[in-house]
């Protein structure tokens, strides 16, 4: 815990006194965001749909089958979709950042930049934070899309409800602060993502070898994911609470 | 791609064949559901208690557009004995022990532990991967059970004490709507969840061939892959219970 309170405020000091090195920060955030693209567009679909279907029977258990559209547009856009893009696009990027830093520091790949006078945390650590920081909320945005667009597949086209109500419940309930709502919370959990799965690879010794890799990884997916989680509600508190 | 799908289901049909037959390793078995249940009880607590939290928060608001708060702990219930906590307890479960699993077997093949085992004539399916796929399918069921509660005290504490609903009309309604069977489909939910869970992880660690980088990849393929599956068999099941009426 002390290492991890010494690590952030390194890593913050240099996140925010320095410009990311350009050739660093690119690959970095093509990767974040562009390569997460595909596994969220599949993964958002389904829970879109999913979260059509699977409300479509308790619901009409109590005769409000036309409230789909609503349900779509709080739960999901609220909630679901940003909390899901930021858990699993976070623990695949988290993954990502925190087993190519305790790759690099096994092979001591670390040691030879620190040799070179370059220093790690500002050329690799705060490159890597600020893809994440910046990647996230645009997944969760592109997440409310997706998900709000397969909702509306599953509650028209499969259960048969009527069109016309469903976008007409979503555009009464979905607010543009709904959905800046979703992309600030993207923001903050990539950034907390960002700094747990760089302390995680960060922190790996020469001597753990290929099993700190697996270590580093296990909790950097673990810890950013309850991290998203936790903040996910403590953020939905402070603005609708 | 093609090799890959006939790699997979050989390496399904070996774990089960070496499920149906002896040897069997009843004891790494145990040990493993009690490394499992350890690492994982923590994390996915944390995961799901917020869950009925954020359902609360966000549901005491809509269901006082209609007046109708009292339905809010029904929803409640079916939302997190159904869906919520057997889905997000098994991301969980693959989030930690999946890596866990993946990360470990991708390790023993690199330092050369698994070329071993078959050198001592011990099956490395039998001995490694299986008990991890059965550890998988009786932990993640016991582990929903304890976040049914968890999601459910929380989303009592911001329904009665921070919502302002009466603790009276918050039990009835709740033992009202919410039956057996869906604390029944939950928990089947877990263990099909987690038997993926498992066997994704035990493939893609016996795949490392060499090199601490592959290991990190078994690791982060396993999370990625088993929570689309998570999500697409998650999907499957509510449309067959939809048509099925439960």
């Amino acid at each position: 815990m002390r290492g991890f309170s010494a690590f952030v405020f390194r890593a913050v000091r240099a996140q925010y006194t320095s410009i990311p090195p350009r050739e660093v920060f690119v690959p970095q955030f093509v990767d974040a965001g562009y390569g997460s693209l595909m596994l969220l567009t599949i993964l958002t679909f389904f829970a879109g749909l999913n979260l059509a279907v699977q409300s479509f029977g308790p619901f009409s258990r109590i005769g409000a089958q036309d409230m789909l559209g609503m349900f779509a547009g709080i739960g999901g856009v609220r909630e679901l979709f940003p909390v899901m893009a930021a858990v699993v696009g976070g623990a695949r990027i988290g993954a990502n950042v925190a087993a190519s830093l305790a790759n690099m520091k096994i092979s001591e790949q670390i040691e030879a930049l620190e040799v070179m006078g370059v220093d790690p945390i500002r050329y690799l650590v705060v490159p890597r934070i600020w893809a994440v920081t910046l990647a996230l909320p645009l997944l969760c945005g592109y997440c409310n899309v997706i998900g709000l667009a397969s909702a509306y597949g599953g509650a028209v086209y499969q259960l048969g409800n009527d069109p016309g109500t469903f976008v007409h419940q979503v555009m009464e309930q979905v607010s543009a602060f709904d959905l800046a709502a979703g992309m600030i919370k993207g923001a903050f959990m990539g950034w907390g993502v960002g700094l747990i799965s760089c302390f995680h690879g960060y922190s790996i010794q020469k001597r753990d070898g290929a099993e700190g890799v697996g270590i580093a990884t296990n909790l950097a997916i673990v810890n950013g994911a309850v991290f998203c989680i936790v903040t996910n509600l403590l953020m939905s508190w402070i603005m609708y609470g | 791609m093609i090799a890959g799908v006939q790699r997979f289901l050989s390496y399904l049909g070996a774990v089960l064949i070496a499920l149906v037959t002896r040897p069997r390793y009843g004891i790494e078995t145990l040990r493993l559901m009690q490394v499992i249940a350890m690492r994982c009880i923590i994390p996915v607590s944390l995961a799901v208690a917020p869950v009925g939290a954020v359902i609360s928060l966000q549901g005491v608001q809509i269901f006082q557009l209609f007046g109708a708060e009292r339905l809010l702990s029904s929803f409640l219930g079916m939302a997190i004995f159904r869906e919520y906590s057997p889905a997000l307890a098994s991301v969980m479960v693959a989030a930690q022990a999946g890596s866990s699993i993946a990360a470990r077997i991708g390790t023993m093949r690199v330092r050369g532990q698994i070329d071993a085992l078959a050198v001592m004539s011990v099956d490395p399916i039998r001995y490694v991967v299986v008990p991890g796929v059965l550890a998988c399918v009786v932990i993640t069921p016991l582990l929903s059970v304890l976040t049914n509660i968890l999601g459910l005290f929380s989303g009592w504490v911001f329904a009665v004490p921070l919502g302002g609903i009466d603790h009276g009309a918050f039990m009835e309604h709740l033992t009202e709507q919410v039956t057996a069977m869906d604390l029944w489909v939950g928990l089947m939910k877990c263990a099909i969840f987690g038997t993926g869970v498992g066997l994704i992880a035990g493939f893609l660690g016996l795949a490392v061939e060499r090199g601490a980088a592959q290991v990190g990849k078994a690791a982060n393929d396993t999370v990625v892959s088993t929570i689309v599956l998570i999500l697409f068999t998650d999907y499957v099941f509510s449309v067959i219970l939809l048509e099925a009426g439960l």
